[in-house]
């Protein structure tokens, strides 16, 4: 069902998204394993069997919702999402609780559209696809985000999948079907520094500037090993590919060669002389900021001199400690 | 052969990244005494997640004994979800240099307030205007049906605003405000989030605090972290300096947030290296640098009247002239 999107819509995730999903989904998980352990614990205290209370874990449930962002030209950027109710008999999403929450998002966040919904799960499923058809009216092409919620520590991806939904054919009946989208994670510089604080749980409160300044050169550090390490892999792969390991790929030949055109940019006469401009402000700013604390440190040590020295105090001044 | 011996090598590598990665978190945890968020108030559960459970019964009973009527000073720390701080981050960021507000919410753990998320107001704070938060009652109490009934139970616990460029502290107007939420809606928090700061200093700004009620005095604290104050604000911040008290702040997040910020660590760590300080805080600098030179011409004038007193210079300009460590 999810072969590859050709509809050439970039999306961008901000990661507020994927942390209201997760937060949501771990509510909800957290109210029904205490719902479920009381009752199990009750059971058991009524007589039930020790079997049943040990594997009353419910499985894990779906939470929905909906996400909103701003949808320019061919670029949808998704910034934020909320819950919605959902129905499991009907399998449709409260429409009218829906309606009221738009509102309110609205009156906070005038720019954004509501894009689409997302929810909990492994895959897309046939029973979304009548949620995704009634979401339709609101926006023509909605986005289907899910979040895989079951912690898995070998794989390596964002468990986090877009769907978009396309006519295809299929046996002669158009047929709307689900297609996997490429996304990119976008994240504003604010978004980022409480992401990164939250990530790593760098020390909020002062420290020294010294083990602030520690913090950045860590992420830094490691900013610049997972580049070295993605290059590494790159170059493995146009080695094998030389050698004829693999067979070649010309698309993937054309990207690289186009990566190291641009390398070249940093060595033009204009951008030396911006970057030193730009360089010797700071120094410069620097220097300020020495000199006016040296002036600082001067001026009190001539306030702890006339401390001392006292020339109008009864001992006449000049009086040294022996 | 090689191929295999290179591959071999490439996992090593990666499981040596992956090694040399943890490793380094586990020493900055250490270091940092940060402690992994065990159960909230049970005894022994070791569920990174029993804090998102929601006690009605223990809320309404914490609610009941009011252990915050007796004493000023009975809470000391605030936990803030992920979550949450980044809806306030993300939110006062986009105010630009206008002051946002919203509202917190969580719940009370002993002496700990825990806010578990945030949502914003649609009303444009301006320093003058006492009763903001009136016009939005009827947005909050709408927000919070909804929120009831899409299974977020927690109450309302707090207020959050932005000081954009100014600092982290309370002002007269958010002082009275604050006292008047002590006295009707306890549990009550206030934070302050300054997202110019946050992004010129790389790591968040971010305050929480408490009042004292009036005609108290407080034990003599020891002098928290300094902070810079543009000039025009100094007195405001200086008047009301003593009558609240900051507390705390740490920070938790669900084993599937954990999992997931992991995870996302490989998707933006280029803009941790694309993200060029320097340019991004240009006009932030230019008015601190301005503000600066204005400190230091008070300063001098000052000392050009007292040149026949005393030698010793008053708290405030020593208060300025210790702001260049910087």
């Amino acid at each position: 069902m999810a072969s590859s999107s050709s509809s050439g819509l970039t999306f961008k995730l901000h990661p507020l998204v994927i942390l209201n999903i997760s937060d949501h989904h771990t509510r909800v998980k957290a109210q029904n394993q205490h719902l479920s352990s009381a009752s199990a614990s009750s059971a058991a205290a009524n007589g039930g069997d020790a079997a049943t209370a040990a594997a009353a874990l419910p499985p894990l449930p779906r939470v929905f919702g909906c996400v909103i962002g701003v949808q320019r030209g061919r670029t949808v950027e998704i910034f934020n999402s909320f819950e919605l109710l959902y129905d499991p008999h009907s399998h449709t999403l409260d429409r009218c609780f829906l309606e009221k929450k738009q509102e309110l998002y609205k009156k906070v966040f005038p720019n954004y559209y509501i894009l689409g919904w997302y929810s909990t799960g492994t895959d897309a499923q046939e029973s979304d696809m009548q949620i995704h058809r009634a979401l339709m009216d609101i926006n023509e092409s909605p986005v289907y985000v899910v979040l895989n919620p079951s912690i898995n520590h070998s794989q390596k991806d964002l468990p986090v999948t877009i769907y978009e939904s396309e006519l295809h054919v299929i046996d002669g009946i158009p047929q709307l079907i689900f297609v996997r989208a490429n996304y990119t994670i976008e994240t504003v510089e604010a978004e980022r520094i409480s992401v990164d604080h939250v990530a790593h749980l760098k020390p909020s409160d002062g420290g020294s500037a010294a083990t602030q300044l520690a913090a950045h050169l860590t992420s830094i550090h490691s900013a610049i090993k997972m580049l070295n390490s993605r290059i590494k892999i790159v170059h493995q792969h146009l080695l094998a590919m030389q050698r004829g390991e693999i067979p070649c790929d010309n698309s993937l030949l054309r990207q690289v060669s186009s990566l190291l055109r641009r390398l070249p940019a940093m060595e033009s006469e204009k951008f030396q002389d911006e970057f030193l401009t730009e360089f010797n402000d700071t120094l410069l700013m620097t220097y300020l900021a020495m000199l006016t604390n040296c002036s600082s440190t001067m001026s009190e040590l001539v306030d702890k001199f006339n401390v001392t020295y006292d020339r109008h105090s009864r001992r006449g001044g000049r009086t040294a400690f022996i | 052969m090689q191929r295999q011996r290179e591959r071999h090598s490439e996992t090593a590598q990666r499981g040596w990244m992956e090694s040399s990665a943890s490793i380094a978190r586990q020493t900055w945890e250490l270091e940092n005494n940060i402690v992994s968020t065990d159960g909230g108030g049970g005894g022994g559960r070791e569920d990174p997640d029993a804090i998102y459970w929601y006690d009605e019964a223990a809320q309404a009973r914490a609610h009941q004994e009011k252990p915050w009527e007796g004493d000023p000073h009975y809470f000391r720390r605030v936990r803030v979800s992920a979550l949450a701080l980044l809806k306030m981050v993300a939110h006062a960021r986009s105010g630009g240099n206008i002051e946002v507000m919203g509202l917190m919410q969580g719940k009370t753990d002993g002496d700990a307030i825990v806010v578990m998320d945030a949502f914003a107001l649609p009303v444009e704070g301006t320093e003058t205007r006492v009763n903001a938060q009136a016009d939005a009652y009827e947005y909050m109490v709408d927000y919070s049906q909804t929120n009831k009934q899409a299974g977020r139970l927690e109450n309302v616990v707090g207020w959050y605003h932005s000081h954009p460029g100014y600092g982290c502290w309370l002002s007269g107007i958010d002082v009275s405000t604050q006292m008047l939420n002590q006295q009707f809606q306890e549990p009550f928090l206030a934070v302050v989030i300054d997202p110019t700061r946050t992004v010129s200093a790389g790591k968040v700004e971010i305050g929480a605090f408490r009042t004292y009620p009036q005609g108290y005095k407080p034990p003599d604290e020891p002098v928290s972290e300094y902070q810079t104050i543009p000039l025009n604000k100094i007195e405001d911040f200086g008047v009301h300096c003593k009558q609240y008290y900051a507390l705390d702040i740490t920070y938790f997040k669900s084993s599937l947030d954990s999992h997931l910020l992991d995870l996302l660590w490989n998707k933006y760590w280029v803009n941790t290296l694309s993200s060029s300080p320097l340019l991004g805080n240009r006009d932030y600098v230019a008015g601190q640098i301005s503000d600066l030179a204005e400190k230091l011409e008070q300063a001098e004038n000052q000392m050009a009247h007292s040149r026949l007193g005393t030698f010793l210079m008053p708290s405030q300009r020593k208060k300025e002239r210790s702001r260049m460590r910087e």
